[in-house]
């Protein structure tokens, strides 16, 4: 089963009051889920349709298109890496190499202690400062080995 | 110095993205001016100013607005901050920096083009970006400069914030429509076009961050201002994104036609370890690469189109002499492959069918043959996809084997058939 | 020209098209071929496959002539170098990835993949990299199965789920290349549509899981026919390899099925291979069962039928005709039982029903062109698939308003503009209500009849309907500008037929509103039988008995004229012992008629009963004569949809027996009434002379697409049935309303159907108030009983049902809910745990 948080549940009827029809609301419900329980399980895709009036089968195959969506659980931090154009010019793969053999993952996976889950990510918009990776909702820019230990060692 | 700060002349100052201090800079000025003119004569004064869309294909702002579909109502305002191009990273500094900004020039869109609802589509990661835009919303509501009766002008008008979830299509602009009505990001056919049938199927004005927030300066320094710098046809400055093999990388506003030298050298402070320029990406990944000997082009919309690429989104990716550029052009036709909708054959087919090619030539096992049938394959991609995401696929790949054959002969295998 | 055609030019050739026509449409018409993979008509432009691209004077790119609409004097072009070099190209990136297993698959023979690369591709591949790999076959549901190496993601399919059924059930999951066509976590695929997916799919991804392997397509016989499950009489073609059953699939016809039929016409035919098919003729006579000649049995039926006429005068003898029949039959039945043996005695249902309208009859295109379209006691999803997605697409696409007024809620309620709900049995007040609101808002007089004052009172407050919500009804209908009322008279009380027909001749009255209505009776030619006379008190083509002078011109000078009985009452007249034989055609009182082991004793009683059936049933069981009816699938002849038109239903198999119109025949001519028919069609030519509406019916008129019939002129005469005697309410006892179900598990779709994963078990559906009253909960097993029997259902809690009521949907014949089925007025049930 899933619920939204009452904190959620609240927020709700202003996100529905932005849009003058409510399937516009479908990308940020499923946001809020994944912000709620760390991944979008089907059983939150059922409970968003039965909101929005949405079959679930529709749900799911909007959430599947956009990448940022898990439909599996994942770690507490999620680093995206970029490895578009300006990264790999800047030395990104080298680094994000580095960042997964420190992490003792391969890219894609989560560690054991469900502490990181690293991916390989495209273009952020960050470019003219790269490499750089987002931690969660944080840009992490200008990115050094040194730099990469300092943040990763500071999470906790 | 070929730098001219019509945007950015306050951007590094602290706390900007607080309407108190933007407010110090002369923020919100602009609407006292923008009330006291007819809807009409903002669209006329956008005209005049030249202004062209910021957002890639340069389309001319004020003739876009005056498309709406006459007397339909209500109308929307969709303002494009998915900044999703490889190379691109401006619309997120005006975002985080001068939030404001861009309100002060959505509303003045809004006020020309008769519209009461605004929103911002962020693209999915710029969650920080949009929660510094929700507290600017925030005061700007509180000081009346939206809301209803906007300052006494009996003007109505609200924005809000609309985050995607990672899809690089999404900053098409009817894929953004799409998603921002809860479906896949996958592009509409046009016609309709959204100044006919655009959000919620009513007359929508889609813009890029930058080009909205160049309408308050147009307000009030005039359009003849704003037209006096630039070339004939690309007026005004241009936010330009440098990264790639540069020293100093950054945002720099500069004054359409600038040259590329001028802003690899100048600004940007020259090549690493001064090594040689060996091609240059002018505007964002989907714009065909260029070789060094083009390094004298202008920075406009025609003269880099007339040098075989495009202004585009205002992106200059610089790539030294150490790179073999397979290597970067597989990265982007990798890119193009995890982006592209599905939607359509050529695109979605396509753009893995060249990935392969690229990665196998890559990886040594490439044949003269197949460097040519990529060629081709271009060819048969290229205005046959349903949305442009097929020609931007195009332009690194067909671009490179251009200028850089002897790179990709450089890899290909070295046995018989290879050579033959 | 009419000013919305425009002309235009491709490859030099001048087109003229409706405005808003798309190119590939429009060079059709010229016998120009664009290749097209995504495109389908019904489904509109899209525009993803890119096959169809063309150049276009002026255009300075290719368009994709899918989603191009013609324009004045366009210049288009389909065969320059440069199209074929993009159609190549295409066709290349199509086949890219798609498997090369064309000598497996099974649209091979008729794909349109397989036929574009032929015609438009180039002979080797280019692609030196292993194709993507995905599962081969496997089911998306248990009738479907899906291949996904093989899919162009060309959407017709999801895009069918969405925009046709409105369910949104099949979709696209995933992006670009991993693209796929799925459905939520993996769930199956089974809406009641589902299966036309398989015959929109350009390419072998989706199949018939039943088909699969069984033939290749040339190997096939075809035969364009029609579906006999419900009275939509939706088109479809019926392929067989030496003379078995191999599939079904849709044949277009816009005015009766949009070019869709649901699953149960799809995969519902098994019936016609059923181990349960009556082959052979058989009597049983003192419990001894012997196997007849067919002709054997025709003499002993007529002769003994004859004889008890002789010995206890016509009333007492009988025909239970068939509402699956087709007209032929119906007709020569009720020819042979009034010419033959003198009795009216014929009807073939349990309900009221009359024939002709005092308004329109609306045919299923009418349902789009309306503005409101009003149901009453119909309930389309389960009863008439089609007519449902008909209602879809005209509330969805064409702004067409949909109001209910219902004694349960439907699948269709959440496209309503408004649903009122009466109290199960309440119809008639309901009814009464809104023509009263109606007579009063508009000042006009109210339909005749005595009383009808004191009654409108009553009803407004005794139907279970707020006031408020019959006057915004009242409202809605009166500011119509057309208006499409369909109702279902088998889900009427009695009485309520006439109280109908005042209420359509009000609507009638309104000045501003153009109307007309469908009556949607669900089974397969319940329309014909009504026109064909399978009525006791009127003759073919609604002559009422009163109208002598007509019935003898068209009929004889003998034909009798005395009021016959209703279905109901000869079976009430059976077990008083005063009815002594009756014939039942193609029908099964004692499963489907109110009353259920009653009916059964009753039957018991005759002195004969001759049952003319397809499939063995609870009631040939008891029969002292069994004649074989070769049913849908062998038969031939023509059907009467609720939307009035008269189509053909063609044999798509051979059978060795007589057809039911020659036993027919036979035995009438045993009676003396001699005829020489050579085919159906000459019954059809017969029914033309003599039956009003049908004027126009013939071999000619109505192959392919078939033709209305005429207007048949209304009386409002006397009802057909017994008036009712309202059964005493217990205290504590609940309206039953029995619902159907589309896919229930009767004769039809027996055990061996592969739509057996759509069975329920039985449920009753209780009003969350009477459940808390009664302590009930979802899931609970309990007994529902009547004064006449019991079933066994487990409980449902909702708003299915206004308080007071309850709601069992038919879902078997062994469930035996027509036992707690009075044989008029309400029928109370008592609800106990088990
Ligand atoms: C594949 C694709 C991606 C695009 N991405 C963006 C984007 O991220 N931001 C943007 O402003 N415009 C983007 N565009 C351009 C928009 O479609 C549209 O032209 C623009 O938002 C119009 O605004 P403008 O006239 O102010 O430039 C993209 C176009 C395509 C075809
Ligand atoms: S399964 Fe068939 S109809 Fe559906 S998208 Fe694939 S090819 Fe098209
Ligand atoms: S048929 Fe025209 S794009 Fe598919």
């Amino acid at each position: 089963m899933f619920e939204f948080s009452p904190a959620n549940q609240k927020r709700i009827p202003e996100i529905l009051a932005k849009y003058p029809d409510t399937q516009s609301a479908l990308l940020p419900l499923l946001t809020m889920a994944q912000r709620q329980e760390g991944y979008v399980a089907p059983q939150a895709m059922v409970e968003i349709g039965k909101i929005l009036k949405l079959s679930p089968g529709y749900v799911q195959s909007v959430a599947s298109f956009y990448t940022m969506y898990h439909m599996h659980p994942t770690g507490k931090y999620i680093i995206l890496f970029c490895i578009n154009i300006s990264c790999q010019l800047n030395g990104a793969d080298e680094l994000l190499a580095y960042t997964a053999s420190k992490l003792n993952i391969k890219v894609g996976e989560t560690t054991a202690d469900k502490k990181f889950t690293l991916h390989r990510e495209e273009c952020l918009a960050a470019c003219s400062n790269a490499p750089m990776m987002r931690i969660n909702d944080t840009y992490h820019e200008d990115l050094s080995k040194e730099k990469i230990d300092k943040i990763l060692d500071s999470l906790d | 110095m070929p730098e001219l700060k019509l945007l950015t002349k306050d951007i590094d100052k602290k706390d900007l993205h607080k309407l108190s201090v933007y407010e110090e800079t002369g923020g919100y000025g602009s609407l006292k001016k923008l009330f006291k003119k007819k809807p009409d004569e903002v669209i006329e004064m956008v005209k005049a100013s030249g202004l062209r869309g910021r957002g890639g294909a340069g389309f001319p702002a004020g003739l876009k607005w005056s498309f709406l579909a006459k007397d339909v109502f209500p109308r929307y305002l969709c303002c494009n901050a998915d900044e999703s191009e490889p190379g691109t990273c401006k619309d997120r500094l005006l975002l985080e920096k001068t939030p404001h900004l861009l309100i002060e020039g959505m509303i003045a869109c809004a006020y020309a083009c008769k519209i009461e609802t605004g929103y911002i589509y962020f693209r999915g990661e710029f969650q920080h970006a949009s929660d510094l835009m929700d507290e600017a919303l925030k005061e700007a509501r509180a000081k009346n400069y939206l809301g209803k009766n906007i300052m006494g002008s009996g003007f109505d008008f609200e924005i809000h914030t609309h985050l995607g979830a990672g899809a690089y299509i999404c900053g098409e602009e009817s894929a953004l429509l799409n998603s921002l009505e809860g479906r896949r990001g996958e592009p509409r056919l046009k016609p309709p076009f959204p100044a006919v049938e655009g959000l919620y199927s009513k007359p929508t004005v889609i813009n890029n961050v930058e080009t909205l927030c160049v309408v308050p300066y147009i307000i009030n320094e005039g359009p003849e201002k704003y037209a006096s710098y630039g070339t004939e046809k690309s007026k005004g400055s241009k936010l330009v994104s440098v990264s790639g093999h540069v020293k100093k990388p950054g945002n720099y506003e500069i004054e359409m036609g600038t040259t590329v030298r001028e802003l690899i050298y100048e600004l940007a402070g020259g090549i690493r370890n001064d090594n040689k320029l060996k091609a240059y990406i002018p505007g964002g990944s989907s714009t065909p690469m260029l070789p060094a000997d083009l390094v004298d082009t202008p920075y406009d919309y025609e003269s880099l189109a007339a040098a075989g690429s495009m202004l585009g989104s205002g992106a200059l990716i610089v790539i030294d002499d150490q790179v073999n550029i397979v290597e970067s052009t597989l990265r982007l036709a990798s890119f193009y492959k995890h982006e592209s909708c599905g939607k359509c054959t050529p695109c979605r087919e396509g753009t893995r069918w060249m990935w392969q090619l690229l990665d196998g030539i890559h990886n040594g096992e490439g044949t003269n043959q197949q460097v040519d049938k990529l060629v081709d394959i271009c060819d048969n991609i290229s205005f046959k996809s349903f949305c442009p995401l097929g020609d931007a696929a195009v332009g690194p790949v067909a671009s490179s084997i251009k200028y850089f054959r002897e790179d990709y002969e450089a890899l290909l295998k070295r046995n018989a058939e290879g050579t033959a | 020209m009419a000013n919305d055609e425009v002309t235009l030019t491709i490859d030099g050739k001048t087109v003229t098209a409706p405005k808003g026509t798309m190119v590939v449409d429009a060079a059709k018409r010229v016998g120009i071929e664009i290749p097209v993979f995504c495109y389908h008509e019904k489904l509109g432009p899209f525009g993803c496959c890119r096959m169809c691209l063309v150049e276009v004077e002026k255009m300075p790119k290719m368009a994709t002539a899918c989603t191009l609409a013609v324009a004045p004097d366009m210049v288009v072009k389909t065969n320059t170098e440069k199209v074929e070099k993009a159609q190549k190209g295409v066709l290349e990136f199509t086949l890219l990835n798609h498997p090369l297993d064309c000598p497996v698959c099974d649209k091979g023979g008729e794909c349109p993949l397989q036929e574009n690369t032929f015609k438009f591709g180039s002979d080797d591949t280019r692609m030196e990299f292993n194709r993507a790999h995905q599962d081969k076959a496997t089911p998306l549901s248990p009738v479907i199965t899906i291949d996904r190496e093989r899919c162009i993601a060309c959407q017709r399919c999801t895009r069918y789920s969405d925009i046709i059924e409105q369910e949104q059930a099949l979709v696209m999951l995933n992006r670009g290349f991993n693209n796929e066509v799925g459905t939520f976590d993996n769930q199956d695929y089974d809406t009641k549509f589902s299966g036309n997916v398989i015959d929109i799919c350009p390419v072998g991804a989706l199949t018939n899981t039943d088909f699969r392997f069984k033939a290749r397509n040339w190997e096939l016989k075809t035969a364009d026919t029609l579906c006999a499950h419900c009275a939509c009489n939706c088109n479809m073609t019926f392929s067989s390899r030496l003379n078995k059953f191999m599939r079904i699939q849709t044949r277009t016809n816009d005015h009766v099925d949009d070019g869709w039929i649901c699953d149960k016409a799809r995969f519902g035919y098994s019936f016609v291979e059923s181990k349960n098919r009556i082959l052979e003729a058989r009597s049983r006579f003192n419990d001894e069962e012997r196997v007849l000649e067919t002709k054997d049995a025709i003499a002993l039926t007529a002769q003994t039928l004859k004889k008890i006429a002789d010995e206890h005068g016509p009333e007492s003898i009988g025909l239970i005709g068939s509402p699956y029949a087709t007209n032929e039959e119906a007709y020569l039945y009720q020819l042979m039982f009034r010419q033959g043996l003198k009795t009216n005695n014929i009807d073939h249902k349990a309900y009221e029903d009359l024939p002709g309208l005092p308004i329109n009859h609306y045919d299923f295109e009418q349902v789009e062109s309306s503005n409101l379209v009003l149901l009453i006691g119909s309930d389309p999803s389960e009863e008439l698939p089609i007519l449902d997605l008909r209602i879809r697409k005209a509330v969805t696409r064409k702004g067409v308003k949909l109001a209910f007024l219902n004694d349960q809620v439907t699948a269709l309620d959440r496209f309503a503009e408004t649903a009122l709900r009466y109290d199960v049995g309440s119809d008639g007040d309901a009814i009464v209500a809104l023509a009263g609101g109606l007579a009063e808002e508009l000042g006009i007089e109210k339909g005749k009849g005595k009383g009808k004052g004191k009654e409108k009172e009553k009803s407004k407050n005794s139907c279970g309907i707020a006031d408020k919500d019959m006057k915004a009804l009242v409202e809605l209908v009166r500011t119509s500008m057309k208006i499409c009322v369909i109702y279902n008279p088998a889900a009427l009380s009695a009485g309520s037929m006439v109280k109908l027909r005042q209420l359509l001749q009000t609507i009638g009255k309104i000045p501003t509103v153009e109307c007309g209505a469908i009556p949607a009776a669900p089974a397969t030619n319940a329309l014909g039988a009504v026109d064909m006379g399978l009525l006791p008190s009127y003759y073919p083509g609604g002559l009422a008995l009163t109208d002598a002078d007509e019935i003898k011109k068209r009929f004889g000078e003998d034909s009798p004229l005395q009021a016959g009985l209703s279905a109901m009452d000869m079976i009430a007249k059976a077990e008083s012992g005063e009815l002594k034989a009756l014939l039942v055609h193609r029908s099964n009182p004692v499963a489907d008629f109110p009353g259920g082991e009653r009916v059964a004793s009753a039957l018991k009683k005759l002195e004969f009963l001759a049952v003319h059936d397809m499939l063995e049933t609870e009631t040939t069981r008891l029969a002292s004569v069994v004649l074989p009816s070769i049913g849908p699938g062998y038969d031939e002849g023509t059907t009467t949809n609720i939307g009035a038109r008269v189509q053909y239903r063609k044999r798509g198999l051979v059978s060795e027996s007589l057809a039911d119109w020659q036993i027919i025949s036979k035995m009438a001519g045993e009676l003396g009434i001699e005829r020489n028919y050579q085919s159906s069609f000459s019954i059809t030519a017969e029914i033309a002379e003599k039956v009003r509406g049908y004027e126009d019916i013939s071999k000619k008129t109505i192959k392919n697409e078939g033709l209305s019939r005429q207007a048949i002129p209304e009386v409002l005469g006397d009802l057909d049935g017994s008036v009712s005697d309202e059964s005493k309410s217990k205290k504590g006892a609940l309206r039953l309303r029995v619902a159907s179900y589309l896919f229930a598990n009767d004769k039809i779709l027996d055990a061996n159907t592969s739509l057996a994963h759509h069975f329920r078990s039985s449920t009753v559906h209780l009003n969350d108030k009477d459940a808390k009253k009664m302590k009930l909960e979802e899931g609970d097993a309990v007994t529902v009983s009547s004064a006449h029997g019991k079933v066994s259902a487990t409980v449902a809690v909702g708003d299915r049902c206004n308080s007071g009521s309850v709601v069992i949907e038919k879902v078997s014949d062994e469930q035996g809910v027509s036992a707690l089925q009075e044989s008029a007025g309400i029928s109370w049930v008592e609800i106990s745990k088990e």
